[in-house]
């Protein structure tokens, strides 16, 4: 089980990067970050691109920074550092919650946030964390740069709008208030979870003012749970209205089945893991109030 | 019951007391070596000239090769040869093979005709390296037809199935009935009978390091030599030669240690021939070691797969009587080891239970699947499965309590022969049963399930009392036949001991590979103890076949009780010679000596004495110091064969003894299931086992933990799924689950001590035993959590997938 | 064949290789380091048995081209003991027999010093929950876990007694 052959570079700049990228276009040229998703494809010969330019030296895509009420996370920031860096912490604990559940930390020791969002397994926690907290992806390319809002990046398992010639350079998060809560039932530790559930929710006096719910391995793509976040919010959140968010939301699923859990399964799970994540985002948001 | 003369049994031993080493947890022997990264596996290997293989797979469950066109690939670069299945079968005869009739369901290295399941060889490449060896792969191109697969046994067992073998004229290679015992009486005289239909899905040992053979063909001397992590059956190697077309005595091969094997490295002939076959077309020496998706799609080594039809006769107060067991196991594609694993099930199938009369239909389908093999427990553990779901269930349609409906039915006499005629040497099931009562905190957890129940949380204790038998023999492979083709009844194995000029012993042991058991430990401690020495000074040799003593290796948990009739053997044959020259030495009657802390001495007299180092440093080099007929040296070997068995009986309503050395065990999982997810969680786990007397109790602790844990696999994670085309769901392991540290609870581990009458200091064997109780033992404690709710589980493993579909079919019968 | 010049400095040694770019870092130790110890189990990132440390953080080396950590501090299996010194976590693996088959147990070994480095007051769950990246076939964990934690309380009273001894 070993890679094909492909020729390499790593670049120093992002404007470098992508031009690398487009000018190898024709050889199925492919950004490198962490390798943890790439490389096992490239091991089993699912992928074999011609060309493959590694991000890793390009100092800029490895940084975390704040602008104003706006986290900024580097494409190249290693999950593991961004599981623990204080500014996540922060801003935007709901990710840092997600990213102790992705894979086990000898992989986010090399795995990256940008290389996890491009990769866009329909079954990964941080595209489903994205799309709950509104992130914006930052795209580069010969072009110059687009930002692409996280609803509409995702297009189908394991694509997205990153053009052929972009590289995503950055995920910038706006803060919110609320409770949050990242839960999922995976069938042994670590490994891809069959239901994830990233919500965060804003009490205002005890009735909840915003709901953001988004769910992953149920559909192609992660997706809100729009229903629920309807059915919550301007409620005094109860069992009784728990229950119905939750109805609401798996009324309109439908995902597909695998080897580890069939479609009736996976329905039963997101029903159990909706109301876990709601219960659970509710009852950190009281604890701030 | 059977009139059979029983032959008599081996004498009854008396086992040495106040032993000094065999019974301590030393440190193993084995470990710095693997600690500091110098293991030294197969992969580990190089020499000069090497070469790498890769072997091409089928896409297809089963189709029809109509054309390989291998040129492109030939003439990639660093490649040196490409091997189509069409000319393997000119350059190797088939497989070694153990089945029914195995010319009608030929096995060979690479398929030639058609592919019979996903991941068959049809080409193997030889290049520089891996790498390129793959790249080379891409490049051939293989026109098949596709046909229709078979996936499901029970499917493939009827009309107008597609046939896996045509020469075989069904999908049926083997079927046949045994009666053991008053069946019909038992059954009529029932009051109650409980029946069942139990399904047991495939996994497999699956160990990291797979299976790979370094071979080198010197064209010179027409000899191959061949490296692997696959031995045992070494008595058998020449079947190998055979294969090559090349006489048995120029053919050695060499053990290297195995990273783990759990069955699944048992005479794994495979690889070894690819290399060797390769190696003698280059005239390189070439290493080809299996992939991961290699092991999982193509090891020849998959775990059991049984359909059950049970029948249990009850009487109300508790008693069984008999089992009427029906069962169609799925083999795949190939039946290599016959149907052994259903001589492993009826070496106990009734447990530690005194019932009277067995029943047993097997019938073994054919599929397209890759084929079985042997994985820890050999098929036994499926049977205590059954078994204990079949008793579970009896004591709920009886209302009875299931400690009380197991106790009631104990054999506690001893020797005891079961129907089939395998006996059970020795035991103490309620000694055990009361050890785990307590270990567990059983009363604790009764009442913490009452307590989790008002709360509407489930949870479920699983106790389970089953057998652990060791030390197989010969007669398993044949005993299915009238008129058996190879009636063989050796299962040696040999030890040779070498004492040299300073006093130092060095262990030489044949087919006994390192697979993580510990044999060099074992070897260790037990000549320490018949020598008085250090066990950490003894030095272990590994031989090659071709220089080895009769030999058949791990497997069936033979090991350690095998070496010590060995080492016993060999140590008695090096001290008499050491008597007789101390003796001389110190001119005294050799009756009047003893054997005293590491020396002989004359009785009552410690100045007149002679230590081993002394005797061996004259028999070594002063010669004429003794007698004429005395040669030079303190060597001696041992070929130990196997101490008890007995013939079966010509109608075959009695196997005879093939397992007899026969441990128990109780284990004690205590899990909460989810209803919302249909996942289980361990909240404790208590095992306690009796494998007779211990050599070395932390590293029999080791393998209770770790057969447990590849137990909970088997129960809970771990399947090969084929869909219903024959295509492979889970070649890799982010879809084959082996459970991580967070799946395996910790364990308390009791241990009790029955020794057997008949082998050294009392031990019996205990590798498999783990994983013969756990899968038994979880899926009652499931079923236990769940009885409340009308659920019961009669599939493993119990996946979410399965336990939903259960509790929300229970659901709508309450609903409905 | 394109080839890249690769510097790493393997336990304290730094060594420029020229490799394929799509070799794997598993690989370059193995073949063109001579370091066996790292072994291969899945070669898909799934089992652990290729775990190394990468400037202190343990990776996979099978899921990790040789190219992508040029110029890194790599630290093997290899580099554990100091001559016939066994390194804490060695020992007490073979005190506790934390193995059996031993095929798991360089990555094993690896993680757990990243375990341990990370976190001198280590719990016995901490060390459950952090060794599962790794698989073992054999031991079932349990005297893994053992070793780990003994390892640990070693280590720690080792360093408060140099500590102490300087003060
Ligand atoms: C055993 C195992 C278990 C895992 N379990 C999980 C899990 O539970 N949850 C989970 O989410 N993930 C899991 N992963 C995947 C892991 O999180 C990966 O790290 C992640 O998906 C990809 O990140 P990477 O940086 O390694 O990207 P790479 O593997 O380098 O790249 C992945 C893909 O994204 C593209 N790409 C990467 N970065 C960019 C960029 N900046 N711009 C444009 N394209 C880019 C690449 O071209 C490639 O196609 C697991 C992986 C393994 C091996
Ligand atoms: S070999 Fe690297 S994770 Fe399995
Ligand atoms: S010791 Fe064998 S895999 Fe861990």
């Amino acid at each position: 089980m070993k890679p094909p052959p492909f020729q390499y570079a790593a670049p120093t700049s992002v404007a470098e990067a992508v031009e690398l990228l487009g000018a190898h276009a024709d050889d199925d040229a492919r950004a490198l970050a962490g390798g943890q998703s790439l490389v096992p494809l490239m091991n089993f010969r699912l992928a074999q691109p011609a060309y493959l330019i590694d991000l890793r030296r390009i100092e800029e895509l490895t940084r975390i920074r704040t602008e104003g009420d706006t986290l900024v996370i580097g494409a190249m920031v290693r999950q593991s550092h961004a599981e623990h860096a204080p500014e996540i912490a922060v801003g935007a604990p709901l990710l840092a919650e997600a990213l102790g559940y992705v894979a086990h930390p000898p992989i986010r020791n090399s795995g990256t946030v940008g290389g996890s969002i491009a990769h866009a397994d329909p079954a990964a926690e941080l595209p489903a964390v994205v799309l709950a907290l509104d992130a914006e992806l930052v795209l580069a390319g010969l072009g110059g740069t687009r930002t692409v809002a996280a609803a509409d990046f995702f297009t189908g398992p394991f694509s997205t709008a990153i053009g052929s010639g972009e590289i995503l350079t950055e995920v910038r998060i706006p803060r919110r208030a609320g409770g949050h809560a990242f839960v999922e039932f995976a069938r042994t530790h670590g490994n891809f979870a069959l239901v994830g559930v990233a919500a965060v929710v804003e009490l205002d006096g005890g009735t909840v003012a915003r709901a953001s719910i988004a769910l992953s391995g149920v559909a192609p793509v992660p997706v809100r749970a729009t229903a629920a976040e309807e059915a919550l919010t301007g409620t005094v959140p109860d069992d009784a209205s728990i229950r119905a968010a939750v109805d609401a939301a798996v009324a309109g699923l439908s995902p597909a089945g695998d080897v580890h859990g069939g479609r009736e399964t996976r329905t039963d799970i997101a029903r159990s893991y909706l109301r876990r994540g709601i219960e659970l985002a509710l009852s950190r948001a009281g604890d701030r109030r | 019951m059977t009139t059979m003369d029983r032959p008599d049994a081996p004498p009854v031993r008396t086992h040495k007391e106040n032993r000094k080493w065999v019974g301590q947890s030393i440190r193993r022997v084995e470990d710095p070596k693997f600690l500091r990264g110098r293991g030294g596996y197969i992969g580990d290997m190089t020499v000069p000239g090497m070469l790498h293989a890769a072997v091409l797979r089928s896409p297809h469950a089963h189709a029809r090769i109509t054309g390989i066109d291998a040129a492109e690939a030939l003439a990639a670069p660093g490649v040196h040869a490409v091997i189509t299945g069409a000319q393997a079968a000119q350059l190797c005869d088939p497989l070694p093979d153990f089945g029914p009739d195995p010319a009608k369901h030929t096995w060979r290295c690479l398929a030639v005709d058609k592919v019979r399941y996903v991941g068959e060889g049809v080409a193997v490449v030889v290049a520089d390296s891996r790498y390129l060896a793959e790249d080379a792969l891409a490049l051939i191109d293989v026109e098949y037809e596709p046909l229709p697969a078979v996936v499901d046994p029970e499917r493939a067992l009827a009309d107008g199935a597609p046939l896996v073998h045509d020469d075989l004229g069904s999908n049926c290679a083997y079927e046949r009935t045994f009666d053991f015992g008053d069946v019909e009486r038992d059954f009529a005289e029932a009051d109650v009978i409980v029946t069942d239909r139990l399904r047991w899905h495939r996994s497999g040992g699956q160990p990291l390091e797979t299976v790979g053979a370094l071979a080198d063909f010197d064209h010179a001397t027409g000899e191959l030599t061949v490296h692997t992590n696959s031995l045992s059956f070494t008595s058998y190697l020449f079947m190998v030669a055979g294969t090559m077309k090349i006489p048995a005595n120029k053919l050695d091969i060499r053990p290297v240690p195995a990273g783990g094997s759990f069955g699944s490295k048992l005479f794994a002939t495979k690889p070894a021939v690819i290399a060797g076959m390769c190696s003698r077309e280059v005239g390189h020496p070439v290493q080809y070691l299996e992939d991961r998706v290699d092991n999982i799609s193509n090891c020849d080594h998959h775990g059991s797969d049984r359909v059950y039809d049970v029948r249990l006769a009850m009487m109300r107060d508790g008693t069984i009587r008999g089992i009427d067991i029906d069962t169609v196991e799925d083999y795949g594609a190939y039946i290599q080891f016959g149907v052994g694993h259903h001589g492993n099930a009826l070496a106990q199938v009734v447990g530690p239970y005194a019932m009277t009369s067995v029943r047993y239909r097997v019938r073994a389908a054919m599929t397209n699947k890759n084929q079985q093999g042997a994985y820890r427990g050999f098929g036994s553990e499926v049977n205590n499965w059954m078994l204990e779901q079949m008793v579970d269930k009896a004591a709920r349609e009886l209302d009875l309590d299931p400690v009380a409906i197991r106790r009631q039915n104990f054999i506690r006499e001893f020797p005891h022969f079961i129907p089939t005629g395998n006996v059970y040497d020795s035991g103490d099931y309620d000694g055990v049963l009361d050890k785990a009562l307590e270990l567990s905190d059983y009363k604790h957890w009764r009442a913490e399930q009452a307590k989790a129940r008002e709360e509407g949380r489930c949870i479920g204790i699983g106790l389970i009392t089953a057998q652990e038998r060791s030390v197989f023999s010969a007669t398993e492979f044949w005993f299915w036949f009238d008129e058996p083709g190879a009636p063989v009844t050796s299962m040696p194995e040999s030890v040779t001991l070498k004492v040299d000029a300073t006093g130092g012993i060095t262990a030489t042991l044949y087919s006994c590979a390192f697979w993580g058991n510990s044999p060099e430990t074992m070897v260790a401690q037990l000549v320490a103890e018949e020598f008085d020495c250090d066990p950490h000074d003894v030095a272990i040799v590994y031989q090659g076949s071709k220089n080895g003593l009769p030999a058949t290796g791990p497997g069936g948990s033979r090991t350690t009780v095998m070496l010590a009739g060995a080492v016993e053997g060999a140590t008695a044959k090096i001290k008499a010679k050491a008597l007789r020259a101390a003796a001389h030495l110190l001119e005294a009657n050799p009756d009047d000596m003893e054997w005293v802390d590491g020396g002989f001495q004359v009785k009552g007299v410690p100045e007149q004495r002679k230590s081993l180092a002394d005797i061996a440093v004259m028999l070594h080099l002063f010669k004429h110091s003794f007698p004429e007929d005395m040669e030079s040296g303190l060597e001696d070997s041992k070929v130990f064969d196997h101490p008890y068995t007995t013939m079966p009986s010509a109608d075959r309503k009695d196997l005879g003894v093939f397992y007899p050395f026969m441990g128990h065990a109780c284990h004690v999982p205590v899990v909460e299931v989810d209803l919302e997810t249909g996942s289980v969680s361990f909240l404790a786990y208590a095992a306690v086992h009796d494998c007779g007397t211990l050599v070395n109790p932390r590293s029999l602790a080791g393998h209770i933990v770790g057969g447990t844990a590849q137990g909970i696999g088997t129960a809970l994670y771990e399947e090969f799924v084929y869909d219903d085309d024959g295509q492979l769901l889970t070649s890799s392991y982010l879809d084959y689950l082996i459970p991580s540290a967070m799946e395996v609870p910790e364990l308390k581990i009791g241990h009790h001590e029955t020794p057997s009458p008949y082998t050294l200091h009392g031990i019996k064997g205990g590798g498999e035993g783990g994983r013969m109780m756990a899968p038994a033992a979880i899926n009652v404690a499931v079923n236990d959590a769940l009885a409340h709710l009308g659920v019961r589980v009669t599939e493993l493993p119990i996946t979410p997938d399965r336990l939903r579909a259960a509790i929300r079919a229970a659901k709508s019968r309450e609903s409905g | 064949m394109d080839r890249h010049d690769v510097t790493l400095t393997v336990n304290g040694r730094t060594s420029t290789v020229s490799v394929e770019p799509r070799k794997l870092l598993v690989d370059v130790l193995r073949e063109d380091l001579g370091l066996t110890g790292t072994h291969v189990g899945c070669e898909h990132g799934v089992c652990g048995t290729c775990t190394v440390l990468r400037d202190g953080e343990s990776i996979r080396s099978c899921t990790t081209f040789a190219v992508q950590v040029d110029g890194a501090e790599i630290r093997t299996v290899e580099g554990l003991a100091k001559g016939a010194e066994l390194h804490p976590l060695q020992d007490e693996f073979w005190d506790k027999q934390g193995l059996q088959c031993g095929y798991c147990t360089p990555g094993m070994l690896m993680r757990a010093c990243e375990i341990i480095e990370g976190n001198p007051d280590v719990t016995h769950d901490q060390v459950r929950e952090g060794i599962a990246s790794n698989l073992c076939r054999c031991t079932g964990y349990q005297f893994i876990t053992e070793a780990v934690c003994a390892a640990a309380a070693r280590m720690k009273a080792d360093s408060a007694e140099t500590t102490g001894a300087q003060a």
